[in-house]
């Protein structure tokens, strides 16, 4: 084979005019991740296509297509997202950026999926990179960096209008309009509503509190200048309504009652900014992005946050010789200001302006053209809660032939506690009265006035793609990572005076006192079966270990973490092109089971694996309008994929859904 | 004598396969994105015509991270045209000169304004298969569209840097951006 294609390659250019050339087909397996195929990392990109075809509604549920990323629905709006272990509803090692912004919640850990940031449609292209990526991403950036581009001004001209009705009362309409002012200048507009109807809890199949309520408007303006400089402009508004109930408050005469209740968590958020790149005379590439972003978050009477955030980044790059080096500069300045149900929770201070500062080089160095490339960079952090950090980054590629790249990456990263987890202070356990201790206790989290300090995270990596034939690649990655100083708590004194007789109050401090180990492999592999039908394979292996701990608490905490994540977790794709305006796709995913803690209570609960099914056709009745039926989770049990952990939202089921959607460019 | 008779047969399977080769590249016409791409490049050279063009060989530049590298040193040392063709990967500005084609991969689609500032007034044909490079000031776009590779041509670039292209080519390209003169 290997000798056949290069006399092939050779013959397309001596027998085919380029009339012929414009007439052959295409048949490879061809997607947008080629442009990620040389790079060091394990990384994979799902396309807008890939994003249609999936038939998913969010982008959580798009990323379940992505090895080594573990996505589960807590409800409605809220899902749980991790890369490579440690999934939760604040899961906080996966750094996520829009166009190069951080969408990294600030005062929890972790990001707010339920916000509907930007629409799918949207988007251009997601690249998920799983491994430590803070040397150049920064902080928080530690088990993967997940980046979502949107699409350019100049390639959203005209109008679409795209509605989707399903079961369960999910709708959702997209509509869009761009145009040109000259050949230089385009913009567009787009917005978004979308509503969900409660779901059911696991339990009793009675309706639940998840109503949705989203809408997302959205504008773009770019202009090209001469000389390679160009200038975008961005304005963003969102607002999103989504309900919860969870058990929590309890009732002050004893015994002691927990009491579910219900909220409704409202955000609005506005966000402005703009990226202008150019071009020195020595070559040197300059991008210059600044955004101001303001949001309110309130979860009824418990809870408010006002917050601002103002960016600014540089970032440059000069190639001479056999480097290419990129460097930049960041500062962040985001200002909060909280009000609380006192009883329940307190941040103390109860605003704060947080500053960040970073500076960041990397140089990919050509050792031998086209075989070997060394990386080798470095980044450093500082913010004013929680001190310096530092994440040197070091990688080696080997490129034997066209078709096999190997490459190796060591690196470190640092995750450094949110705002909530230096600051505030929360009821969030209950242990209840039992023979040896008739009276509950009741745990608090309190911030004890000391700063916490960046979690570390050490590793090595190793990774092999190759392309075996022109329609079947596979991508192979793994890893073993070192976790230090990871957020645990200690028992440090009990109150019994303010809640007695009701119960005890026992209150917990953070600390850095975790520590442990990460292993995991992951294959991806796409496979173009016939030349109208494509086969993409996921699959993920994770096995935590945390050190043992002499003190109890510390030591279950890891248990909690070792049994948190699913061992297997995969997907297999089917896209068959019946006709050239008629597909039919198919999707099998699964998980196994998982422990999580059974939030307020302390005993661990089983979330059981699952094998679901999806699937979608659609057609296109002209070149301008296309029909699509889409069916989610179609077969398996009733269930859940996530328990709550921290917050104690009660489990909501997980059914099966009918979609229906239609989209119309005019 | 039988092996001879045997010599024989093996020859004639040989050339039956050497006739089904070509026949399979070009009757079911199915090939790689990336091997396409390189034999539309190589192509392009038959097609344009460069200013003053007395030199023996024709150079086809690659810019930053490649991807078509490997299938175009197949075609290296071929004489297209009359000319011996050379591949060369690029970096930075001081390179350009040399070249007669500069392909700028998708993977670079970041940096397409500032490689197009290097060309700026050279008799150098841009081609690259990132989503509207003909609106972008490119030369011409390599397109995937309904399953083949297409090309869109602006004129009025080629035309900036001195270049004439063949009315055969502006016939086949999906799409003809400018006036031509």
């Amino acid at each position: 084979m290997a000798s056949v294609s290069p006399i092939l390659a050779a013959d397309l250019v001596d027998l085919l005019s380029l009339e012929e050339l414009t007439k052959t087909e295409i048949t490879s397996v061809s997607r947008k991740s080629q442009n990620l195929a040389n790079v060091p990392a394990a990384a994979f990109v799902i396309s807008s296509d890939d994003i249609r075809r999936s038939g998913a509604q969010t982008v959580p549920d798009v990323l379940r297509m992505a090895p080594g990323i573990e996505v589960a629905q807590i409800d409605n709006g809220r899902y749980a997202v991790s890369a490579r272990g440690f999934n939760g509803r604040f899961a906080n090692k996966l750094q996520v950026l829009v166009d190069g912004r951080s969408i990294y919640y600030p005062t929890f850990s972790g990001v707010m999926w339920e916000n509907d940031v930007i629409p799918l449609e949207d988007i251009e292209r997601i690249e998920v990179i799983r491994g430590p990526g803070a040397a150049v991403w920064g902080v928080n950036a530690v088990n993967g960096v997940i980046n979502i581009i949107s699409k350019h001004s100049r390639d959203q001209q005209g109008g679409v209008l795209a509605p989707t009705v399903g079961t369960n009362g999910k709708g959702n309409l997209y509509a869009r309009f761009g145009a040109a002012i000259d050949e230089n200048t385009t913009w567009k507009l787009s917005a978004q509503g979308r509503h969900a109807e409660p779901s059911q809890f696991l339990s009793n199949r009675e309706n639940a509190e998840d109503r949705l309520n989203n809408a997302t408007v959205d504008a773009r303006f770019d202009k090209k200048f001469g000389g390679g400089s160009d200038l975008s402009v961005w304005a963003n508004a969102l607002t999103s309504s989504l309900g919860d109930q969870m058990i929590l408050e309890f009732s002050y005469t004893p015994p002691l009652r927990l009491q579910p209740f219900t909220y409704k968590q409202n955000t609005n958020s506005q966000s402005v900014g703009a990226r202008y790149r150019w071009l020195t005379d020595a070559g040197i590439e300059s991008s210059l992005q600044t955004s101001y972003q303001s949001t309110t978050m309130e979860l009824d009477r418990y809870y408010k946050e006002d917050r601002s955030t103002f960016d600014i980044d540089y970032q440059g790059r000069y190639t001479f010789a056999k480097h290419d080096v990129i460097w930049g500069l960041s500062y962040r300045n985001t200002s909060d200001s909280m009000s609380t149900y006192p009883l329940l929770l307190t941040f103390s201070p109860s605003s704060f302006t947080q500053r960040t500062q970073g500076f960041f080089v990397q140089d990919d160095w050509t050792l031998i053209p086209e075989t070997l490339q060394l990386g080798l960079g470095a980044r450093w952090d500082y913010t004013n809660l929680g001190g310096n950090t530092f994440a040197p980054n070091a990688t080696l590629m080997w490129t034997p032939s066209r078709s096999n790249t190997l490459w190796a990456k060591y690196a470190q990263a640092p995750r450094m506690p949110s705002r909530a987890e230096q600051s505030v202070s929360i009821f969030h356990t209950v242990v209840p009265p039992s023979p040896k201790m008739p009276m509950a206790i009741i745990m608090r989290n309190s911030a004890n006035g000391t700063t916490l300090g960046a979690e570390k995270m050490e590793g090595v990596e190793l990774g092999y793609r190759s392309q075996l034939t022109p329609t079947f690649n596979v991508d192979l990655s793994t890893y073993r990572y070192r976790y230090t100083d990871q957020l645990s708590g200690k028992a440090t004194s009990y109150d019994p005076v303010t809640l007695f007789p009701v119960a005890l109050i026992q209150n917990n401090t953070l600390c850095n006192c975790g520590n442990g180990w990460i292993n995991g492999t992951e294959i991806s592999s796409d496979w173009l079966v016939l030349p109208n039908w494509r086969l993409q394979l996921s699959y993920s292996w994770t096995r935590i270990d945390m050190d043992d701990s002499s003190n109890l608490q510390i030591d279950s905490a890891g248990k909690v973490n070792e049994r948190g994540t699913p061992r297997h977790y995969g997907s297999l794709r089917s896209q068959w092109n019946i006709t050239s305006n008629q597909q039919f796709d198919a999707w099998i995913r699964g998980s196994a089971g998982y422990d999580r803690i059974n939030a307020p209570y302390v005993n661990l609960v089983r979330v059981p694996g699952y094998v679901t099914l999806d699937l979608r056709y659609a057609h296109k009745l002209n070149k301008d309008l296309e029909v699509a039926l889409t069916g989610r989770n179609l077969i398996g049990q009733r269930r859940t994929e996530f328990v709550s952990d921290y917050l104690p939202s009660v489990p909501v089921e997980i059914t099966p859904s009918l979609l229906l959607s239609a989209r119309w460019k005019f | 004598m039988k092996s001879n008779r045997f010599q024989q047969l093996l020859r004639q399977i040989a050339v039956l396969l050497l006739l089904a080769l070509p026949g399979m590249a070009s009757h079911p016409q199915v090939s790689s994105e990336p091997q396409l791409k390189a034999a539309f490049v190589v192509n392009f050279l038959k097609y344009v015509e460069w200013p003053a063009s007395s030199a023996s060989t024709a150079t086809i530049c690659l810019f930053g991270r490649d991807t078509l590298g490997s299938y175009l040193s197949t075609y290296e040392g071929r004489l297209i045209g009359g000319r011996e063709l050379r591949v060369r990967r690029i970096n930075g500005p001081d390179q350009v000169a040399e070249c007669q084609v500069l392909f700028i991969p998708e993977t670079e689609d970041a940096r397409v304004g500032v490689v197009l500032r290097w060309v700026d007034g050279l008799p150098v044909l841009t081609v690259s298969d990132v989503d509207g490079f003909a609106r972008q000031n490119g030369a011409i776009a390599l397109v995937r569209a309904d399953g083949r590779l297409q090309f869109d041509i602006n004129v009025d670039v080629l035309n900036r840097a001195g270049l004439k292209p063949h009315s055969q080519m502006m016939r086949l390209a999906r799409q003809v951006i400018g006036t031509p003169k």
